[in-house]
């Protein structure tokens, strides 16, 4: 899969961030805040009112643009979108799920890791021994 | 059994050589699924520390002082931005990206320079594979930094990064909380977590891509 994408060089790519207030202040506080000529920012702040259509939309629209090289979003907010989020396999935008101040990370959630679980499942065990 | 044992006859060497292979590659992806969640744990733990210093200066400079709505929304370029390139493990097939972030880069007066923060160990296109030290969680152990210019003249200086640091604050008001350049530097360590995090998520998705398809070679 990795071998066959083409992987773009990207110089001067962004961040985007799909995550709760306290954590996208913080990230902009770390210079990585970007707002383009059509006012479009590389940043999407999730609080009780945002939709999860907002967030689906902002995700789509953050992994088709050329300019961010990850995206960055917390992992409770993943899970509003997991299906999304789990059949995303594109090698760039990265996208990391990150914990939040109150969902702590669980790596049964991750969806890079779910992927890879299937290394140390009973099935690709039992097809391996036949 | 029989068919076995006449194959690694004739051909020691060669079956010998395909199961350090294919050893190397499980010990690649499990070296790299082991960091990965090192580094998430680590990454957990920094920003933990941010919350608590953006709470605490929050708490003593008011709430409505440090809130989204103050945000800016005029056109802006990011201080800190990511590099990605292709990075190669074995063979040349089998390609996946690698991160370098550039932080606080000045671009005003049309010098351009900055620091990259690599992770040398997953950028190696070693064959064989070796056990990843046990020892720390500290992720640092693992990273090379570089310091690369342009040109001779355009060397980052302390100077240049406390000015975007401080335009960057100054969005929260002119004299702001200690806690809140604690704040910044803990999500400033979180961003050199993140990249090593794309770095590691980047080698262990090939790696597995790599196992996945010697399983279906074996099986097939």
């Amino acid at each position: 899969m990795a071998g066959r994408t083409q992987i773009p060089t990207k110089n001067s790519a962004l961040i985007a961030m799909i995550a709760d207030e306290d954590t996208v202040t913080g990230f902009l506080l770390a210079g990585v805040g970007n707002v383009d000529l059509r006012r479009k920012t590389n940043y999407l702040i999730v609080d009780s009112k945002t939709t999860v259509k907002a967030i689906e939309d902002a995700f789509k629209e953050f992994t088709a643009r050329e300019d961010i090289a990850v995206v960055l979003i917390s992992q409770y907010i993943a899970s509003m979108i997991r299906f999304l989020v789990d059949s995303y396999n594109k090698p760039v935008p990265a996208i990391l799920e990150i914990p939040s101040k109150d969902h702590p990370y669980d790596p049964a959630h991750d969806s890079v890791l779910s992927r890879v679980r299937y290394l140390f499942s009973a099935e690709s065990v039992a097809s391996g021994r036949r | 059994m029989e068919d076995d044992d006449r194959c690694s006859s004739s051909n020691p060497g060669g079956i010998g050589q395909e199961e350090e292979d294919e050893d190397g590659k499980v010990l690649r992806f499990l070296d790299s699924l082991d960091s990965y969640l090192t580094l998430l744990d680590a990454l957990s733990s920094t920003l933990r520390q941010g919350w608590f210093e953006l709470a605490s200066a929050r708490h003593s400079m008011g709430s409505s002082r440090i809130s989204s709505v103050l945000l800016d929304q005029k056109v802006q370029s990011a201080a800190t931005t990511f590099q990605v390139r292709k990075s190669i493990d074995g063979s040349p097939s089998e390609s996946h990206p690698s991160f370098a972030i550039s932080k606080w880069a000045s671009s005003r007066n049309g010098k351009c320079s900055f620091r990259e923060l690599e992770v040398s160990r997953v950028q190696k296109t070693s064959k064989n594979s070796e056990l990843r030290h046990r020892g720390s969680s500290n992720f640092y152990d693992t990273t090379e930094e570089h310091d690369l210019t342009i040109n001779a003249s355009s060397t980052i200086s302390d100077s240049d990064v406390q000015k975007e640091r401080s335009k960057s604050l100054s969005v929260f008001g002119t004299l702001v909380s200690p806690k809140l350049r604690g704040a910044q530097v803990s999500f400033e360590t979180a961003l050199d977590a993140i990249v090593e995090i794309a770095n590691i998520r980047s080698s262990m998705l090939s790696a597995f891509t790599q196992l996945q398809q010697e399983m279906k070679k074996d099986l097939g």
